[in-house]
């Protein structure tokens, strides 16, 4: 026991020393950190895109400049929530209260129900000046002023030499410099690039979609294109391209209203009713049967576990592999077998493995828990309540468990190839079927947790190498006790089989030079008892 | 306690169906230099693996300090495998003491006695470099230290003098007389006959698994027949005939610089010959000589004349 302690004390040292090892501790801080912080500020710095917009039927064009104003009106309403909810002053629950208090959190809940709605209120009403005089006595008193996000989308002056009444065909053809970057549109002292063309043919109305017309002559075998035509390099930023969609249709619908007699504010009306649905957990007490967000996410939390544990089980496993290959491939082996049996060696590696697995889960939690402390905005105080939540529950102890089991089964499988090889590169070859098993929990999680009681949950968890990932998945969700009971009794028969025999092979393999075995050899180091 | 150290009574390995140690039989008693010998690949190494318990004979009894399996009292053997390696990012005083702990000696104790060997053996000003930034020969004499460390009753050392310069080889001979000196028993294994004929009181020489050869160093020198060379322009045919000259025979040399019609001969005779007599014999002969060479039988000769045929044989196979 005292070499076995020895053993792991000095892979420990020499794990935590590596520059690997502190990279992946500090890597999730940053990430988180990048994942906060930097999405924000990458939203907001979008630059701004600069359209033409040439209406020859001289009927689209306002409501077109209607909606991109109403498309930024709402990044304006998006971002004032966002500032209510981080500067308001008192400390509502977000994560665990349902109950709108007051008016702002009226403001909120529509919001968040009916964004359409709200945004149409929030015009109405006056847009943002009104909201920050209403807002302003929930705030509190050291919140900074109101920061209004930049324009998106501006419209550009067409260049002199353009003739608007020209083919559709030539006036793309007199833009197409601009459109690809060749040439900038100059806009007053500045030049700009041209984002977007949007170009409304004369004859567009002909091109209208109508049930009917779309039946009997939708399939017609035009070539060319039809309708409004959307010029743009850039294919991803789809905004603009879906805000002329919805505006042009809106107006074309409009008309039709008109046309048909039909009361325009009724439809709107008709548009917006709506019946609130409340979801309920019949698990919980009387009275507080509401799902919160919190309840939610308890029920997403396991996920989260599991990927912890795959993702230190992958860490570990780099080091019991590489650990064990460089004793090999150095013949450090034969002095620390001269000095230790080889149980005492893979008990010593196992050991101090797995204190640097733990080393790293409790440097990613701690890191965690000082991040949300210092960098507090609505998501991280959100995190902050539902952590609470969670420490509270029982996940912890079943993680605990399952982390342990999970490590030490696998564990003992790669210090078994560890043993037969004497490179890394022979070890991936043996590796790889491994780490596809592997992967199964990983790929079948989210269907887990989705159906935690169902009969491929109920299946995987019956097989050992699954168990942990798939019980823990489970957790949440109150599986039946033969399955908790069950699975854990066969995941640690398992795991104890499996270690004695990764011992064996372990023995044997340690001192072996030369290819990996084959599996006819394999099969005969599992039977013998030593060499 | 027993004054044997270690014995060995038919043991025997093989792997499938090749005989690694055949029947071997050996017996080393305490404060020795025990010495190993054999050509590449005579089982030298799986005999020493056996000995510490590393690898199972397939047949045969093998006793270390009076203990059936080195297991039980691995913290009195100390061993240097022939591959050497060390933990590549460790310091060199913190792999010595390391080793030092796995054989039961306390963390403190070892730290002291790191430096002390590093001191001892010229190596105190890399007492805190990495492992990886020494020569491979430092490195070597690092693990040697290693494996001494903890004072160890029995010392195995596989091959411990090869990939060290002239001098290193000499701190290396030195530190085994020091550990003889201790009362300690030191194996080793080599092939360097001259290593073996300044250290070692008894020689073990196996090929292809078997021994040919368990004595002291007198014992086998006497296995070859001494010789004499003699180098003149005359026929030496006749000093056959002397009392103690087991045979004569002409050798042909080549070779520039020499002078013309210069002829050499090479005599064998038996062990307590008086080499003398054959001066004496040239001399009244009127033979002038160029050259006379009466030297003592090397363990080189013997080991060549031993496993010659075989390693070669077996280096080519």
């Amino acid at each position: 026991m005292r070499v076995t302690l020895l053993i792991a004390w000095r892979e420990y040292l020499e794990n935590v020393k590596t520059k690997g090892f502190w990279i992946g501790v500090l890597l999730v801080p940053i990430v988180f950190f990048m994942i906060f912080h930097l999405s924000t500020r990458l939203a907001t710095a979008t630059p701004t895109r600069y359209y033409l917009l040439i209406d020859q039927t001289g009927q689209y064009a306002d409501s077109v400049e209607t909606a991109i104003r109403r498309e930024h009106q709402r990044r304006v309403m998006q971002d004032f929530m966002r500032y209510l909810q981080e500067n308001r002053s008192d400390t509502a629950n977000f994560a665990v209260s349902n109950e709108p208090a007051n008016q702002m959190d009226q403001l909120l809940d529509d919001f968040g129900n009916d964004e359409v709605a709200a945004l149409d209120d929030w015009l109405s009403n006056g847009g943002l000046s009104f909201a920050l005089q209403m807002a302003r006595p929930y705030l509190r008193a050291d919140t900074p002023a109101f920061e209004e996000p930049r324009e998106q989308f501006i419209a550009a002056v067409p260049p002199p030499e353009l003739d608007l009444n020209a083919s559709a065909e030539q006036i793309v053809e007199t833009l197409r410099p601009f459109l690809n970057g060749e040439s900038r549109l100059p806009a007053g002292d500045n030049q700009i690039s041209l984002f977007a063309l949007i170009l409304i043919p004369a004859d567009v109305n002909n091109d209208i979609v109508r049930p009917v017309t779309a039946m009997q002559g939708g399939l017609q075998g035009d070539t060319g294109p039809r309708g409004v035509q959307y010029w743009a390099g850039n294919l991803t930023d789809t905004r603009l391209s879906n805000a002329i969609q919805t505006s042009i249709n809106n107006a074309i619908r409009q008309q039709e209203y008109i046309e048909r007699n039909i009361d325009v504010n009724a439809v709107r009306d008709v548009q917006r009713t709506r019946l609130p649905v409340s979801r309920m957990d019949p698990g919980k007490v009387a009275g507080d049967e509401q799902v919160s967000l919190a309840d939610t996410f308890r029920q997403w939390a396991p996920m989260g576990f599991v990927y912890l544990i795959f993702i230190s089980l992958m860490q570990s496993v780099q080091y019991l592999l590489s650990n064990t290959i460089e004793e090999k491939s150095n013949r450090i082996i034969e002095v620390l077998l001269a000095s230790v049996t080889p149980g005492e060696l893979m008990m010593g590696k196992l050991l101090g493995i797995g204190a640097t697995g733990i080393t790293t889960i409790l440097a990613w939690l701690a890191s965690f828990f000082a991040f949300i402390q210092l960098y507090q905005t609505i998501e991280t105080t959100m995190i902050v309540q539902i952590l609470d939540v969670l420490l509270g529950s029982d996940l912890i102890p079943y993680f605990v468990f399952y982390y342990l089991c999970c490590y030490t089964l696998y564990a003992g499988i790669f210090l078994a190839i560890g043993s037969l090889c004497n490179t890394l590169k022979e070890a991936q070859s043996l590796m790889m079927p491994l780490m596809m098993v592997m992967m199964v929990p990983i790929l079948t999680m989210s269907f887990i947790a989705q159906d935690p009681n169902g009969t491929m949950a109920r299946v995987m968890s019956w097989i050992p190498l699954f168990t942990p990932f798939t019980m823990m998945n489970r957790a949440a969700a109150q599986p039946p006790m033969i399955d908790v009971v069950g699975t854990t009794v066969l995941l640690v028969v398992t795991t104890i089989t499996v270690l004695w025999l990764s011992g064996r092979v372990f023995r044997q393999g340690i001192l072996r030079t030369g290819q990996p075995p084959r599996i006819i050899e394999l099969w005969r180091m599992l039977r013998r008892r030593s060499t | 306690m027993s004054s044997t150290v270690l014995s060995l009574s038919n043991v025997s390995k093989r792997y499938g169906d090749f005989t690694a140690v055949n029947r071997i039989n050996l017996s080393i008693p305490k404060g020795s230099v025990y010495g190993f010998l054999g050509p590449n690949g005579a089982g030298k190494t799986t005999t020493i693996r056996m000995i510490l318990d590393i690898i199972r004979p397939d047949e045969g009894e093998i006793e270390v300090l009076g203990c059936k399996s080195a297991m039980q009292v691995r913290d009195r053997i100390g061993y240097l495998p022939e591959e050497k390696g060390l933990y590549k990012k460790m310091k060199v005083w913190a792999i010595i003491s390391y080793f030092a702990t796995l054989k039961g000696i306390h963390r403190k104790d070892a730290k002291l006695r790191a430096f002390e060997l590093l001191e001892q053996y010229g190596l105190k000003d890399f007492a805190n470099s990495t492992v990886e930034s020494l020569s491979k020969g430092m490195g070597q004499k690092v693990q040697v230290l290693s494996s001494i460390a903890h004072n160890p009753e029995l010392v195995i050392l596989d091959e411990p003098f090869s990939g060290l310069d002239p001098v290193n080889q000499e701190v290396l001979e030195q530190l085994i007389r020091d550990l003889k000196n201790n009362g300690q028993t030191v194996i080793f294994s080599t092939h360097i006959m001259q290593h073996a004929e300044r250290l070692c009181e008894r020689l073990l020489l196996i090929t292809q698994g078997s021994k040919v050869f368990d004595g002291t160093v007198d014992e086998a020198r006497a296995i070859i027949p001494r010789r004499v060379i003699l180098e003149c322009q005359n026929d030496v045919m006749a000093l056959a005939d002397l009392e103690g000259v087991l045979s004569v025979s002409e050798t042909f040399v080549g070779g520039e610089g020499r002078i013309p019609g210069t002829r050499q001969w090479e005599l064998y005779v038996k062990e307590h010959t008086n080499p003398q007599l054959i001066l004496q014999h040239c001399f009244q002969n009127g033979i002038s000589l160029s050259r006379f060479d009466f030297t003592q039988t090397s363990l080189h000769d013997v080991f060549v004349h031993l496993v010659g045929q075989e390693a070669r044989e077996h280096n080519f196979r």
